[in-house]
């Protein structure tokens, strides 16, 4: 299966917190998709646990990659739209 | 098993009787030690969801429940419980031989380790770390909270309830029952502040089921099974005869929600104002800026009347954080109130100055006074201390059995006293007035604590000094009542009985006032006292 990569960032001034982790979850949870993310570099965690995504303690400002298992092409480029627009808080 | 019409009896607390259906609280236990399993991976692992699944609808109850700001955070807290990368590793625990509850803890621990130190979470972790608790809570069928209904009309019955239990209380609690647990017993103080009908002490209530329907009847001290409102003992409806009680009627106070609702209430001035919850819930010495302010604040919005301040009453039971409180074997007992004065001289000294700048600021009339003083010479040390401060009334609370054979010696030496009966009857009976089973002890109409009160007002008549009572027992209009035929000078109620004892005061004169209280002391035991003096004052309101 392919994997379409992105690089989304924390805009929330709060950074990344429980309410957008737990947004990003239920989107990964309802697209049926694996999804993965994390700081480029490091291993990324899976995007359907709430307490791994809050693990990264992500800043305000920082840049997270996205990695999206699926053919689809427009499906990934949504969802990864979407997960930007939770960041911005 | 109970039949329709049982008479249970306890002490009553409130003045309206109230019916509901008896809702039993299980006392909570402590969550077990962690533990290995016996060998079973796939049937720990198979608890452990189902008690995910428990919690996870119980989170899904209470977010229906609540408001959508709070259900907001249920929701979120659902999908942490429901977290693939938690139950993975709370089954990784379990595969290195953790029992399930231990397992969930260790793995919810795992993340909470990860998210500490953050500011964003430190919030949720203390959700998070509870979710552990419920879950493990859950497998051992343990129950944490009350549980209590929401909807409907509850007596609710326990062996004692903590602050952390009534804080749970709900709207549909309209009565409580306690098998332990006396007069001056937090559940019966609560109670007694939020107008709950209340029977404490009530032993044979721990033959109380669930579903029974019960009348709290706290004017007759009983409860009866199938009760029926009409069966309600009837609180003698006093009928104000003058506008002005035959002593003023004040009421206590803690702080300044309290100083502002007793201003909405017919109190005169303030008979006890408690300093403590200035400094027990800060963990640096305020400052004397920070103290005048608050104190300034809190005399602004009393009641008219001159206003009691009782210097700080703290103890290694109630330490104050910032000062050094050794751990004591005998709290009640040990350097507690005006005792601190040996190793913190300093701190009273600057509660007095602040109080009197506190008092030219408001331009209230303040006494002051402190308490535990057990001898005439600690008074005698207190006096010098306050008039060097300020201008103040100065007094002391009476509540060690000792000081009462020195009220002669405090003749000139303070302006006024005022009586702790809840602290007096704790020292004369010797009796831990929390201790759940003594309750009985503490009874104000105990016919040695109303000899002593009698003794007390009569020693102070003989020297001059202006006598009052604070306690419990003087938010009871019959007691109260009492202690006016005694010859004290005033009485100081919680705000909410401010109106009834003062309603009672206004329904006699000084002489029937003290006939009652003459047929009381002849009394034997407290029942009795109790019924005399119920009995006189159903005739007087005929």
């Amino acid at each position: 299966m392919a994997t379409i990569s992105a690089t989304v960032t924390i805009e929330d001034p709060i950074g990344f917190h429980a309410r957008p982790a737990g947004q990003i979850v239920k989107l990964v949870k309802d697209s049926g998709l694996e999804i993965r993310m994390g700081r480029a570099g490091d291993s990324l965690v899976k995007a359907n646990s709430p307490l791994s995504l809050m693990s990264l303690k992500g800043k305000t400002g920082e840049q997270l990659s996205v990695e999206v298992d699926t053919e689809d092409e427009a499906k990934a480029q949504e969802i990864i739209a979407s997960i930007q627009h939770f960041l911005k808080g | 098993m109970l039949t329709s019409g049982a008479v249970l009896t306890g002490l009553g607390v409130g003045l309206s009787a109230i019916s509901g259906e008896v809702f039993r609280v299980k006392p909570h236990q402590p969550l077990p030690i962690p533990a290995k399993h016996s060998g079973d991976q796939p049937g720990e692992v198979a608890k452990l969801k189902t008690a995910i699944e428990n919690v996870s609808n119980e989170l899904q109850h209470l977010a229906k429940k609540a408001g959508e700001t709070s259900a907001e955070i249920f929701e979120a807290l659902e999908m942490i419980l429901q977290d693939e990368s938690l139950l993975e590793a709370a089954i990784t625990e379990i595969d290195s031989g953790w029992d399930a509850p231990t397992a969930f803890v260790n793995a919810v621990e795992t993340f909470a380790e990860l998210l500490s130190g953050d500011p964003t979470f430190e919030e949720r972790l203390a959700d998070i770390r509870d979710l552990a608790k419920r879950v493990a809570a859950d497998i051992h069928g343990i129950s944490l909270g009350l549980n209590l209904p929401e909807e409907g009309r509850f007596v609710i019955v326990g062996e004692d309830f903590s602050p952390a239990d009534t804080a749970q209380f709900t709207k549909a609690v309209v009565g409580v029952i306690t098998i332990q647990g006396g007069p001056t017993s937090h559940t019966a103080i609560i109670c007694r502040s939020k107008s709950i009908p209340a029977v404490v002490s009530c032993s044979m209530a721990a033959e109380l089921v669930d579903g029974v329907q019960v009348l709290v009847d706290p004017v007759g001290d009983r409860v009866v099974v199938e009760g029926k409102d009409s069966d309600a003992t009837q609180a003698i409806s006093f009928v104000a005869k003058s506008t002005e009680p035959i002593i003023p009627v004040r009421a206590n106070i803690g702080s300044l929600e309290d100083a502002i609702a007793a201003s909405t209430t017919a109190a005169e001035g303030v008979g006890l104002f408690r300093t403590e919850l200035l400094y027990l819930q800060s963990t640096t010495r305020p400052s004397k800026e920070k103290q005048i302010a608050s104190y300034t604040e809190i005399l602004k919005a009393a009641p008219e009347g001159p206003i009691v301040v009782r210097t700080i009453d703290a103890g290694s039971d109630k330490p104050v954080p910032f000062l050094d409180m050794p751990k004591e074997e005998n709290p009640a007992l040990g350097v507690r109130g005006f005792r601190l004065v040996g190793p913190h001289r300093d701190f009273i000294v600057d509660q007095l100055e602040s109080l009197e700048e506190a008092r030219k600021q408001s331009g209230r009339e303040v006494w002051v006074m402190a308490p535990m003083i057990a001898l005439a010479t600690e008074a005698i040390q207190f006096a010098e201390l306050a008039r060097k401060a300020g201008k103040f009334k100065v007094g002391i609370m009476v509540e060690t059995p000792s000081i009462i054979y020195e009220i002669p010696n405090l003749k000139g030496v303070v302006d006024f006293i005022s009586v702790g009966t809840n602290d007096l009857s704790q020292y004369l009976f010797a009796s831990d007035r929390l201790h759940p089973s003594l309750g009985t002890l503490l009874n104000p109409w105990q016919p040695a604590l109303i000899r002593a009160l009698s003794e007390i007002a009569k020693e102070c008549e003989a020297v001059s000094i202006y006598s009052g009572v604070c306690g419990e027992s003087a938010s009871d209009p019959a007691f109260a009542v009492v202690l006016a035929g005694m010859g004290f000078d005033s009485v100081s109620s919680s705000r909410s009985q401010v109106g009834a004892v003062r309603t009672a005061l206004s329904s006699l004169d000084k002489s029937q006032a003290k006939d009652i209280y003459m047929a009381v002391l002849a009394a034997k035991t407290s029942d009795e006292a109790k019924s005399i003096a119920l009995a006189k004052l159903s005739l007087l309101a005929g």
